[in-house]
């Protein structure tokens, strides 16, 4: 169990930082903490991928000094989906400040509890 | 003839340049554009339909220059391209059906980008329905989301501000919970085009090996759509998104966003993983679960609910429990039962949501039910349209709900006492509490009283006149010639895998 | 071809005709609706007659899923039924010509009234299970409008509680119409059944909790013990010509719908001594004592009569429930019995309280001084319904015992007829003391104060055919008879 983990540290890193933002993300109540969970959680899952992307001892799928053959590189692939996933959460991540702005500006408080509240005193 | 196997792509791009094309325009071209933009997405699917119709069998597209391990593929059967069909008339008819409303409570300044946002969001319905590769799926996934969360905020309130956040914040759990699902998936099979990675699934499940994570990615991207798509206890974002975004975004919201995620879904129990794989690993009786209990709360908080929107809204996560309940039964009529519900929901719940608004009209805006009393005098076109709707939901023969209920009930009686039981039990309450929200609210609205708010005759706004009139013949047409609709699902399904 | 435009065309005009009438916006001329009205009662009535004249025939509408086609079959049975309704229903009509006059929106009675007709038509004519539940929801449906006719908060309450009650009588049948799709060789009604007896095989306690359920919950329709509440409430409210046809029609509906069930679906063979059939018996018999001892103690009239309804219904269901040639004869005797005379006596009420606003049984006295004409149908169809000769109520009841006397089901053998005596008896305890006291008020009747008020002619005619035929199919049985023995015995 334990060599398990070792050899594969990175893996164990990056299910830890998942957790780690899904329970921020689940439990905490400012918004601005839920999104750096929502980041820790995306960043766990690349860092997932990546590791499980890279090849000991072998380089960056980068054609230099005309050397053709496919055992010095690493799966390129992996490292593609975790840039389109940089660029899918950087894009949510923005949308969720921009909707915790909004919502700081008329109500005073990042506590979603307490927006619940005021918002039902509220009618339209 | 040829042509045709290009639609699918055609209308992808097509969608998607009209969403960068608005943002230029101003309010009225990018309407204009919109409307086009749709039915020539309805048409193009209802050719695609033909062609598969014909031919009888599943077409892939390659997307760009390489092929199947690597590259990029739609593929589409009679399925998808009667899904995107009816997403693509659904979606038409709300728009018509709210755009009075748009006008009002949308910033005229803002009135594009809505466009912009709906041309995304039937983009991004799209390649959920087409893609046949994971990755694409969950960065459509979270496109599907964003626009939707524009839809939701761009009647700017802070209820539809509260209501986005919950909304985004519950998406992006579930989104998460897919992609890390979907990263295990890679992992242990090398591919991201779905036919591939179920070759590998299958050689994996006949081995025994790796299969903990095989459960995990499963359970992970299984519960991850789940909760995307508003199934009971993941609603509270639901009633508050529904109640207080515009009209057309309502019914937009409620009929198809959520329907493309359980497409997706659907598309990883049949393309990725394989039905027997996914039934042998206990997923469909914890949706099963949670199916049923949404059926009942659902009902439950929407005869509390004193705003008939919201309570429309309520009825949807009961709807909702219903698709899941078919997907717990874990058969392949319950699947049929639970697509046809797909569309017979999608149908119904959009008409409400119009209907719901014309009632409100003609009441002062106002979404008590105190005040919507004798509505259906004032705005007789909405009153009837509503009352349809109603019936369909409680499960009126001739209307559509009834059939799916009959599905639904067939289904169940082919499978084992322990789900049977449940499901019969179940559907017989929450169709007795269907009846009692919804035939209240069309007593209500039939309640004659000497109110203020004067008559809405129908020629005031004959497009949405016209729309309701659709909507009611979408509803029959669908409780009444079921069959070929049926048969059509279930050949899709057989082209699915 | 003949036959499938006849059915459409006896089905489609009233309700098209009604529609109309709801829908076409015109000023108040109440002359022009009522002559409106009357044409289409007529005409439907002579199609409804000329649709019985027609061989008994298949046809096949539409296919609605796969293997669940909406198919029309005019048989022995469903003819009695639209032989029943089109009466009723016509002279109910004529009734509320005069009657309407003191209630708000009449057009929209008067609409839904025939669209009603239209639908009850149709499930008389109704050839498979889907068609009739199709059929039967509509009936709820498009019923509920005369019951809130009034739209008081109380009406309103009551209408609602009379749907949820059919909805709920409705779902529970559908659950056993899931079952049955499965173990059947056809939906379509067939005499003597239609069970895929391979199939079943194995299955038999799934399919006999099936019937259960559609016994039960077709039950609620006919009022039957436990479900029965919604029948005291609904009838009260609704203005009396509407309850005339609610009770002497609407609830027939259930009756039909059992009768459908028993002996068209499962097979009179298949649910014969078992539990099933004991339990029924038992619901029946308790109604019709419970129903008998609740009217006994009831002061409003139309209540008093609404729990009438309640145990006579459950006479019907007692027929049925024996399972056997006599029994069935006597049960649909009873049907045609109580659909005359509980229609007639609802009537009666609706013309007291037209002319005098009494709904109150104590303050009935000297009411048949008043209006002697009323009164005297009151009477006569009340000795019909305690079954006393020569009224229709004796043969029917006479049947029922004998049915009950011949099954040679243990216990229920001898407690049937006692449990019917002691309701006949507890009929007469309810139903004649509204003529011994509006005949005979007393000494201490003021005589100068009484006036006469006899209802118009458009009252007082139907109420006076009723009352006729009520004792004419006591007396000259003979004929229809001979047509529902021999229904009866083509069913077992």
């Amino acid at each position: 169990m334990l060599d398990g983990l070792i050899a594969n540290y990175g893996e164990a890193v990056a299910v830890l930082l998942f957790a780690i933002g899904f329970a921020n993300l689940l439990l905490q109540k400012n918004l601005i903490k839920k999104i750096i969970g929502l980041n820790f959680m995306d960043t766990g899952t690349y860092l997932f991928l990546a590791e499980k992307g890279y090849i000991a001892g072998r380089m960056a799928p980068i054609v230099v000094d005309g050397v053709q053959d496919v055992n010095r590189y690493i799966n390129p692939i992996p490292s593609g989906l975790v840039l389109t996933g940089i660029v899918v959460s950087v894009s949510v991540t923005a949308l969720m400040l921009s909707l915790t702005i909004r919502l700081y500006q008329r109500y005073h408080t990042l506590n979603m509890d307490e927006i619940s509240t005021i918002l039902k005193k509220e009618e339209i | 003839m040829e042509i045709i196997r290009n639609f699918p792509c055609f209308s992808l791009v097509l969608s998607m340049c009209a969403s960068i094309i608005s943002s230029a325009l101003n309010g009225k071209w990018a309407r204009r554009l919109n409307i086009f933009v749709i039915s020539a997405i309805g048409v193009m699917s209802a050719c695609t339909l033909y062609f598969t119709f014909v031919t009888n069998q599943c077409y892939i597209y390659k997307m760009g220059r390489f092929s199947a391990p690597w590259g990029n593929e739609i593929r589409f059967g009679n399925l998808e391209a009667v899904m995107a069909l009816f997403f693509s008339v659904i979606m038409l008819l709300s728009i018509l059906g709210g755009r009075k409303h748009l006008f009002v409570e949308v910033d005229p300044f803002k009135e594009n980008l809505y466009y912009v946002l709906i041309n995304l969001l039937i983009s991004s319905l799209l390649a959920l329905i087409y893609t046949n590769d994971l990755f694409t799926a969950y960065v459509f996934v979270e496109i599907n989301t964003i626009s939707a969360c524009g839809l939701i905020m761009i009647r700017e309130n802070g209820h539809t501000l509260e209501a986005a956040t919950r909304y985004m914040l519950m998406s992006l759990i579930g989104s998460g919970l897919l992609l890390f699902g979907l990263c295990i998936l890679y992992d242990i099979t090398g591919h991201l085009l779905m036919s591939n990675i179920k070759e590998q699934v299958l050689i994996l499940a006949q081995t025994g090996q790796y299969h903990i994570p095989l459960v995990v990615a499963i359970i992970f991207m299984g519960v991850g759509l789940a909760i995307k798509s508003a199934l009971f206890p993941f609603h509270s974002w639901l009633p508050d998104s529904y109640g207080y975004s515009t009209a057309s975004s309502a019914a937009i919201l409620s009929s198809l966003v959520s329907k493309g995620y359980i497409f997706l879904l659907i598309k990883i129990f049949y393309r990725v993983i394989g039905f027997e794989i996914i039934d042998e690993s206990r997923l469909f009786n914890v949706l099963f679960v949670f199916g049923l209990c949404g059926m009942i709360f659902g009902s439950l908080s929407a005869i509390r609910e004193n705003d008939i929107r919201r309570m429309i809204a309520f009825s949807s996560v009961a709807q909702i429990g219903y698709i899941y309940m078919g997907f717990g039964l874990s058969t392949e009529t319950g699947m049929i039962a639970s697509i046809f519900h797909i569309f017979s929901h999608a149908a119904t719940k959009s008409m409400l949501f119009i209907a719901a608004v014309g009632l409100t009209d003609a009441s002062g805006k106002s979404k008590k039910f105190i005040d919507l009393t004798g509505a259906g005098y004032r705005n007789v076109i909405a009153g009837a349209t509503f009352t349809v709707g109603s019936l369909s939901m409680v499960g009126v023969p001739l209307f559509s709900g009834f059939i799916s209920k009959i599905l639904f009930a067939q289904a169940s009686v082919s499978v084992g006492v322990n789900k049977m039981l449940p499901t019969l039990i179940v559907l017989a309450i929450s169709t007795i509490l269907n009846a009692i929200y919804f035939m209240k609210t069309v007593v209500r609205i039939y309640t004659p009283v000497k109110s203020d708010y004067p008559k809405i005759p129908w020629k005031q706004d004959v497009s949405y006149a016209v729309v309701c009139i659709c909507f009611i013949i979408c509803n029959v047409v669908l409780g009444m010639c079921s069959e070929p609709i049926v048969d059509l699902i279930r050949s899709g399904l057989a082209m699915f895998a | 071809m003949r036959e499938s435009v006849s059915l459409l065309l006896a089905i489609l005009f009233p309700v098209l005709a009604g529609t109309a009438l709801l829908v076409v916006r015109k000023k108040d001329d109440r002359k022009k609706m009522l002559a409106y009205v009357g044409v289409v009662l007529g005409i439907t009535g002579a199609l409804v007659i000329n649709a019985l004249t027609t061989k008994e025939t298949e046809i096949v509408l539409f296919e609605l899923m796969e293997h669940v086609p909406i198919v029309l079959k005019l048989d022995g049975f469903g003819k009695l039924f639209l032989a029943i309704v089109s009466i009723i229903w016509i002279l109910a009509g004529c009734f509320s010509f005069t009657y309407m006059k003191h209630e708000k929106n009449e057009k929209r009675y008067f609409g839904f009234y025939l669209v009603t007709f239209g639908i009850l038509v149709g499930l008389g004519c109704a050839g498979n299970l889907i068609t009739m539940y199709a059929f039967y929801e509509f009936m709820t449906l498009v019923s509920f409008p005369l019951v809130i006719h009034n739209q008081s908060k109380e009406a309103v309450m009551a209408g609602l509680k009379y749907l949820f009650y059919s909805f709920f009588g409705a779902y529970m049948a559908l659950f056993g119409l899931f079952f049955l799709c499965r173990y059947t060789t056809t939906l379509t009604f067939t005499a003597g059944g239609t069970l895929n007896m391979e199939l079943a095989a194995g299955h038999e306690t799934l399919l006999l909790v099936a019937a259960c359920l559609m016994l039960v919950g077709f039950g609620v329709k006919a009022g039957m013990f436990p479900l029965h509440a919604w029948l005291p409430t609904a009838h009260p409210v609704a203005p009396a010509p509407a309850s005339a046809a609610l009770s002497g029609i609407i609830v027939k509906a259930g009756v039909l719908a059992i009768v459908r069930v028993v002996f068209y679906l499962f097979g009179a063979d298949f649910i014969r001594g078992t539990w099933v059939q004991y339990l029924f018996l038992t619901l029946a018999l308790i109604t019709v004592f419970m129903g008998s001892m609740l009217a006994y103690r009831e002061k409003v009239l139309k209540k008093r009569l609404a729990y009438s309804t309640v145990s006579q219904l459950s006479y019907i269901l007692f027929g049925i429930a024996l399972l056997n040639p006599v029994g069935l004869t006597g049960s649909m005797l009873h049907m045609i019995a109580h659909a005359f005379i509980k229609c007639a006596l609802f009537l009666c009420a609706g013309a007291i309280i037209f002319q005098t606003g009494i709904t109150n049984v104590d303050d009935l006295k000297g009411i048949g001084k008043k209006m002697p004409l009323t009164i005297w149908c009151f009477t006569i169809v009340s000795l019909g319904l305690i079954g006393i000769p020569p009224t229709g109520g004796f043969i029917s009841k006479w049947y029922l015992a004998t049915g009950a006397l011949d099954s040679g089901i243990g216990g229920f053998q001898y407690a049937g007829p006692i449990i019917l005596l002691i309701s006949a008896l507890l009929t007469a305890g309810y139903l004649l003391p509204v003529t011994i006291k509006g005949f005979f008020p007393g000494d201490d009747f003021d005589y100068d104060k009484l006036e006469k008020c006899e209802p118009g002619k458009w009252m007082t005619v139907p109420l006076v055919i009723l009352a006729v035929l009520s004792v004419v199919i006591g007396m000259f049985p003979n004929g229809l008879l001979s047509y529902i023995q021999a229904i009866a015995a083509g069913l077992m």
